[in-house]
């Protein structure tokens, strides 16, 4: 019934055309298949949870250039400054701000360094930094076990550096050097010295979104003096903007010899860091939805040329008893021919792609469903284009055939 | 005749606008789409100093034990410890040579008329401005004697020197690098480079500095490095003193060589210095293990090109052999529905190599519309990026070299997608076609 015998005749015919038409299919389906991997691959990062309440935060540099200023002291009076103003909830030092790209991060084990050859030594990286005991408050984060650290237990030191003696991690790194659950009251080790792990949260994402460890965190409480610091604030819902406008004045104003610079939201040093990674997600979203057009135009073209050229046949056909569905049909199905031998190919093609860009890029291993969904959206696409030009045959006049030749 | 072919075709053109027009959108697309990012690549992969790239060497050095490892591919890390840079800057061997690494400060007037602002302001040593063609508008880099006394001199572009002095010149002048008073003796023109390659480790199109100061300033003023500080082992460093002796990276040292012999010489400097260094107890190696890239050569290693870039500009291509399939198909179509007129001219006399030349004429007027409106649809494309991505600013434009060869790509890709068609059309036999009319 579906005549693809005397279809496959006559496109054998006119191979070319033909051959062009499943060469543009599996290029098409090659790329866009591949392409959407990569854009759920790209998506999944984009969207991964950080922990922060990111459009409520924000963080602030300031940078003093007065000479003997009592470091340590300016920043608790900045602090108190901050959380003095309208529509701050709370605010604190930190040494180093998450999602902004700039940051430090070590390895610490489960034991002391020169025990790293015995048998149990773990050591995993995390991001790191130092701060006041309100920044968890400020950060949005959630203790899930142990407790978090109060104002007199943070270490203010004014000269030679020191190490801390206690430290707040995430479940994600504690998970590594802990495995068994019982870090809580443990130690991690900065060389030899001994840290205690006092409390665990939940979630906290550290300066590198894109970094495999990015969610390892920990948090000493220390504040050092520095004439570089840092500062995160969070508003209340709603006013960040205002306060973001207001906060130099108001900053100048405790305290004039400095710069205050870098006043960013989280969610745009977020964007800004990821910025590179939405460019691609959009120019592989604009690839796809050109290429897809351009093939239906193709499809839709070569249509209507092969229609142009075979009115006369439509007509004899026409006038030997096919109906208008017969026609249209006819159409459809050498398009679907045409679509699956040109799908079979452009699997081959997308598996081929996909194992390429893995092995030269950093892109994750292709999985071949999306070759399915492809498949089917390029189908529809392509039946869809058929349609019209097929339709306008149908309703060729039988009589054209007997006209004159 | 090569009007005639002209006049045919826009005639050719005028009976099927419809299918004109596809082709040369489809055209246009392909282009525009792979010029956007052909554009960006080319920025991405320019040679800064085209004329002696070939001369100008990072020194890498592997000063740590066997088996750490680093994030680059050979293991070597991109900057090396102060003191190195110390001793390959003091040793006496013929080289055009200097340590550099990047700072900040808080610049201001020590009174109100400026609002005080940060400047990253970048420490080095006099060779800096020889290696990188540094050209001073005004004044002159620091002398040798200067930066020996660690005398606080600088040296800043012509942008800071207006946004400090307006139009009166910065020469001679007196400015806070937050308390520090330094005298400014040279203005030097603004960097037009999009790609900072003297330092690729904080960002490969980040701004360039706007100020220099001597290297020698480095302990006297404590400075604190702004950018990357790499260790290898646990080392407990509490004051600035210990992060000098210390085993960190986080200075970068560039060398400048003429020629082989010197190439040759330092080579072998770097190997001796590095044995010397391990007999110390520094470090643990079998074989000294360090490097001299070439300008180019380093821009590839730290991957400036991104890789999504590379991608991007693969996945256009694909995407104009699409476009050019299509176009294949639509004059297949199309010049098969002239044959018989094609079999009337043959017939009256025309060659084969004239029709052939009349369809190739066609296609590439097909060409030139296409790549024209590629062009516009690529500087539309660039802006959307620019306008989203400020990073990317100086990047996502298009040059004068894009610029041409954007309508000769499309002519030639139009050209190749046309050479089947005109030649089958040609093949016909003139008979034929004459009879079946």
């Amino acid at each position: 019934m579906l005549e693809i015998k005397p279809i496959i005749h006559s496109l054998v015919r006119s191979k070319a055309g033909a051959v062009l038409l499943i060469l543009q299919i599996a290029i098409t389906l090659a790329i866009v298949s591949n392409s959407l991997s990569i854009i759920k691959d790209r998506l999944e990062y984009l969207n991964k949870d950080t922990g922060y309440p990111e459009k409520d935060v924000f963080y602030i540099t300031t940078n003093v250039f007065a000479v003997d200023t009592e470091l340590l002291y300016l920043i608790e009076e900045t602090e108190k400054t901050l959380r003095g103003m309208d529509g701050v909830v709370n605010a604190s030092y930190m040494s180093d701000v998450p999602l902004s790209g700039s940051g430090s991060a070590s390895s610490f084990g489960n034991k002391p360094m020169d025990q790293d050859e015995e048998k149990g030594y773990l050591s995993a990286r995390t991001g790191q930094s130092n701060a006041g005991s309100q920044v968890f408050d400020t950060l949005g984060l959630v203790l899930k076990e142990g407790r978090l650290f109060n104002e007199t237990e943070v270490l203010k030191i004014d000269g030679a550096r020191e190490l801390p003696q206690k430290v707040v991690v995430t479940q994600d790194y504690i998970n590594e050097v802990y495995p068994e659950g019982n870090g809580v009251g443990q130690f991690i080790y900065i060389g030899n010295t001994p840290v205690e792990i006092i409390g665990v949260v939940e979630r906290a994402m550290g300066a590198w979104p894109s970094d495999e460890a990015a969610l390892n965190y920990s948090i000493f409480p220390y504040v050092g003096a520095s004439t570089s610091q840092k500062f995160v604030v969070r508003a209340a819902s709603g006013m960040r903007e205002t306060v973001m406008k207001e906060v130099e004045d108001i900053l100048l104003a405790q305290f004039n010899e400095r710069v205050i610079m870098n006043v960013q939201g989280f969610d745009d040093a977020k964007k800004e860091y990821q910025a590179s990674d939405i460019l691609m997600l959009r120019m592989l979203v604009i690839l796809i939805a050109l290429l897809v057009s351009i093939t239906a135009l193709g499809i839709f073209g070569m249509t209507v040329f092969n229609i142009n050229k075979r009115t006369k046949q439509i007509g004899t056909r026409r006038a030997l008893g096919a109906r208008k569905a017969d026609i249209v049909r006819y159409f459809l199905v050498e398009n679907s021919i045409l679509c699956i031998a040109g799908m079979t190919l452009g699997a081959i093609g997308a598996i081929y792609l996909g194992q390429i860009l893995f092995e030269h890029y950093s892109v994750p291993a292709f999985s071949k469903a999306y070759i399915v969904y492809t498949a089917v959206f390029i189908l529809s696409v392509s039946i869809l284009s058929v349609l019209f030009p097929a339709n306008k045959a149908a309703n060729i006049s039988p009589s054209i055939a007997t006209r004159s030749v | 005749m090569f009007f005639h072919y002209i006049d045919l075709s826009w005639r050719s053109f005028k009976r099927t606008p419809l299918i004109t027009l596809l082709m040369v959108v489809a055209i246009a697309i392909g282009i525009g789409v792979t010029m956007m990012s052909l554009s960006v690549y080319h920025m991405m992969s320019m040679d800064p100093m085209p004329h002696k790239s070939d001369k100008v060497h990072p020194v890498q050095l592997n000063t740590r034990d066997d088996g750490s490892d680093w994030w680059s591919k050979d293991d070597l890390p991109q900057q090396i410890t102060y003191q190195d840079a110390v001793n390959l800057y003091r040793a006496d061997i013929p080289a055009i040579k200097t340590p550099s690494y990047r700072t900040g400060y808080s610049l201001h007037l020590g009174d109100d008329n400026i609002k005080p602002f940060i400047e990253s302001v970048r420490v080095t040593g006099l060779p800096f401005f020889q290696i990188f063609d540094i050209e001073f508008v005004e004044g002159q880099p620091w002398t040798q004697q200067q930066e020996n006394n660690a005398e606080m001199v600088t040296v800043i572009s012509r942008a800071l020197s207006e946004r400090l002095f307006g139009k009166e010149s910065g020469l001679g002048q007196q400015v806070y690098y937050d308390q520090h008073l330094f005298r400014i003796i040279g203005i030097f023109d603004n960097f037009d480079h999009h790609i900072k390659y003297y330092d690729l480790t904080n960002g490969d199109f980040s701004k360039h500095e706007h100020a220099f100061i001597p290297f020698s300033l480095t302990e006297p003023l404590k400075i604190n490095n702004w950018g990357n500080t790499n260790g290898w082992k646990f080392q407990e460093i509490r004051t600035f003193e210990d992060k000098l002796q210390s085993e960190q990276h986080w200075v970068q040292f560039w060398v400048q060589l003429d020629n082989k012999e010197q190439y040759q010489d330092y080579h072998g400097f770097l190997n001796n210095y590095l044995i010397e260094q391990e007999a110390k107890g520094r470090f643990e190696r079998e074989e000294p293990a360090f490097a001299m890239r070439n300008l180019t050569e380093w821009l590839d290693y730290n991957d400036v090109v991104t890789e999504d870039n590379r991608v991007l500009v693969a996945m256009s291509f694909m995407f104009l052999s699409v476009c050019l399939a299509n176009i294949l198909g639509l004059l297949l179509g199309k010049f098969l529905k002239r044959v018989p007129e094609i079999g009337v001219r043959r017939a009256l006399g025309a060659s084969k190599r004239d029709v052939f030349a009349q369809h190739i004429v066609e296609v590439s007027m097909l060409g030139v519309f296409g790549g024209i409106l590629g062009v516009g649809l690529a500087q539309l494309g660039l802006w959307g990026v620019r306008a989203t991505y400020s990073y990317y600013s100086e990047l996502a434009t298009m040059d004068l070299t894009m610029f041409f060869s954007a309508p000769i790509i499309a002519m030639t890709a139009c050209i190749l997608a046309g050479l089947f068609p005109a030649y089958l059309v040609c093949k016909t036999n003139p008979a034929i076609c004459l009879k079946t009319q």
